[in-house]
């Protein structure tokens, strides 16, 4: 679905790590560095420990307002053009937590200041007078395919003429009411990446991450030349067992994928029976196209993990060199996964997904203008 | 000008009810035992939704402001021992997911939208913008406890859903988007909830942006 927009081009886009902004997150994961470690799931108030990667001195306990602010401040201030949050240029906010660190912040400690981010709303209003944002502001929350959804439906703003130029901005600063569920579920490990292969269920690691990218009809050198959702609705926690959600997802895209040399960003949390089904589909779909994943280095940003991890991408391709599957060894779900940096001259597009709760799948197409 | 028809609507007004009340009231709209794990606000948006039989080739729009309050509620009070089911039950955007999910109903196209003052106005506009011949725009809230007395949750508890077209065919009303010029403009879910829930005519304007004119046959 949406395969038959016409093509949006992206004019900036930007992205920000526990390693740092989208090119020194580029260059650690090319040397195979990860970003995880260790941390006590309830952070001062202890608990098993779990993989995270943080922003590099950012308080897991969350403060009052929120310590993630000047991270979200310093990667706003890269975005270029102003007037964003008017008619003629919306803001797309996506997140899965928005400020929900400062909800679980208030019910411990009784600080009613904590609440000014406690729900989306007012999350998104206090990140807009921060930033200078008009009231033209549309905030999705799809869980981890949120960031997705604001690409299309800017995308689909521009494609209608409504706008000029559109922003998506995307956030997911880590906490214990997110790492505590995940915990909960028993998907995390404080040894991932590593033995996760091992695991019944495999592990995964979070981390934070925020993103954003302005997209226009005419300028900039990458294009997003088709865009597709999928939610199977089948269980909240699990896929299909048949992969026909990986297959619904990426039918749509597949005639503007014909004679193109594509490499494949996959989501790849690190559940086996989902990254199984993926690099299945994939490998199917793309035989001997390098499927990779970077969630083993810089964790999983959750609703941000798409357009965080397009903006590593783009600047992949532009300095000619994709990580491989860092945190991982072989042998992979299939051949196809590379686990090694490889060369990018010989590729001209790259498919990049994104799954979520409730089955949800979400897949674009990159490719130069 | 930007229009559609609207084609059915279906109102749930649960106002002060306790979710229980409404677990009891409802039970005989959903499978044997599904209600004990649905929320109030999964299972008034599945009432809602389920006479308009949500299909794969529908576009879901879902807007609501705070979600799955008693979730998120219940899920901060059972830490430090974290509740898996309702860490995974306060997920936006768990309520459709829980009426679909019971129905195995697959979906290509599902945006949930979260927001305050103007979210109607930004669901429609996203509804306006669907590809699909049908548009399903539903929302609703739960009525929140201790987030209510810190107002962080919703003070009553509602659902809608209505589906939109692009033909008049068996129309039961008309929305229209144009373009406004109002700093202040607000309406927000319960307001735009009233208005459906009333078959109310309305025409003023819903955010700085855009106003919205809604006719009923």
């Amino acid at each position: 679905m949406s395969a038959s927009l016409p093509p949006i081009r992206i004019a900036a886009c930007g992205g920000l790590t526990a390693f740092g902004d989208e090119t020194v997150t580029l260059n650690a994961l090319l040397d195979g560095r990860r970003a995880l470690a260790p941390m006590p799931v309830l952070g001062r108030e202890g608990g098993d420990p779990v993989a995270l990667a943080l922003c590099a001195g950012r308080s897991y306990d969350e403060t009052s307002p929120p310590d993630w602010l000047p991270w979200v401040r310093r990667l706003a201030a890269r975005i270029p053009g102003e007037g964003w949050g008017s008619p003629r240029r919306p803001v797309f906010v996506t997140s899965s937590n928005f400020g929900v660190g400062s909800l679980y912040a208030f019910r411990r400690t009784g600080d009613a200041s904590h609440l000014n981010y406690g729900t989306p709303a007012t999350c998104v209003d206090a990140l807009a007078t921060q930033l200078g944002w008009g009231p033209d502001i549309t905030a999705f929350s799809h869980a981890c395919v949120s960031a997705h959804l604001g690409l299309l439906q800017a995308s689909r703003v521009l494609a209608a003429g409504f706008a000029d130029e559109a922003l998506v901005f995307t956030f997911d600063f880590l906490s214990p009411f997110v790492a505590g569920g995940f915990h909960a579920l028993k998907i995390l490990n404080a040894e991932t990446p590593a033995p996760y292969q091992d695991r019944p269920t495999g592990s995964i690691g979070l981390g934070d991450g925020a993103a954003f990218a302005v997209l226009t009809r005419a300028r900039g050198d990458f294009v997003l030349s088709a865009q597709s959702l999928h939610n199977e609705m089948h269980h909240f926690t699990a896929n299909r067992a048949d992969g026909a959600g990986f297959e619904a997802c990426l039918a749509p895209l597949l005639p503007a994928t014909r004679g193109r040399r594509l490499w494949l960003k996959g989501h790849g949390t690190g559940t086996l029976e989902t990254g199984r089904l993926e690099a299945t589909a994939l490998a199917r779909h793309f035989p001997g196209a390098p499927l990779v994943s970077w969630k083993g280095g810089i964790g999983h940003s959750l609703g941000s993990s798409g357009l965080v991890e397009l903006a590593i991408a783009i600047a992949a391709i532009r300095a000619g060199r994709a990580p491989g599957t860092v945190g991982g060894a072989a042998p992979g779900f299939t051949p196809e996964v590379a686990f090694a940096p490889f060369d990018l001259a010989a590729f001209d597009g790259l498919l990049c997904t994104s799954n979520a709760f409730g089955g949800a799948h979400a897949a674009l197409l990159l490719s130069h203008a | 000008m930007l229009e559609r028809w609207i084609t059915a609507l279906h109102t749930e007004e649960a106002s002060l009810e306790e979710p229980a009340a409404t677990r009891e009231r409802l039970k005989d709209r959903f499978p044997r035992g599904a209600t004990r794990r649905m929320t109030q606000l999964g299972m008034l948006v599945g009432v809602a939704l389920e006479p308009l039989a949500p299909g794969e080739t529908d576009t879901i729009v879902y807007a609501t402001g705070f979600s799955e309050t008693r979730a998120v509620e219940g899920y901060l009070d059972s830490f430090p021992s974290a509740s898996p089911t309702l860490f995974q039950t306060s997920i936006h955007p768990s309520a459709v997911q829980q009426a679909l999910i019971l129905r195995q109903q697959a979906v290509h196209q599902f945006f949930p939208l979260t927001g305050n003052a103007c979210l109607p106005a930004q669901a429609l506009r996203v509804a306006w913008l669907a590809e699909t011949p049908r548009t399903l725009l539903c929302g609703g809230e739960e009525r929140g406890t201790w987030l209510l007395e810190n107002r962080s949750a919703s003070d009553r508890s509602f659902a809608f859903a209505l589906a939109l077209s692009a033909s008049p065919v068996g129309a039961i009303g008309r929305l229209a988007l144009t373009p406004s010029f109002n700093e202040r403009a607000e309406f927000a879910l319960p307001a735009f909830f009233d208005v459906l829930h009333a078959r109310r005519a309305f025409d003023a304007p819903i955010s700085p942006s855009l106003r919205l004119t809604l006719d009923w046959s």
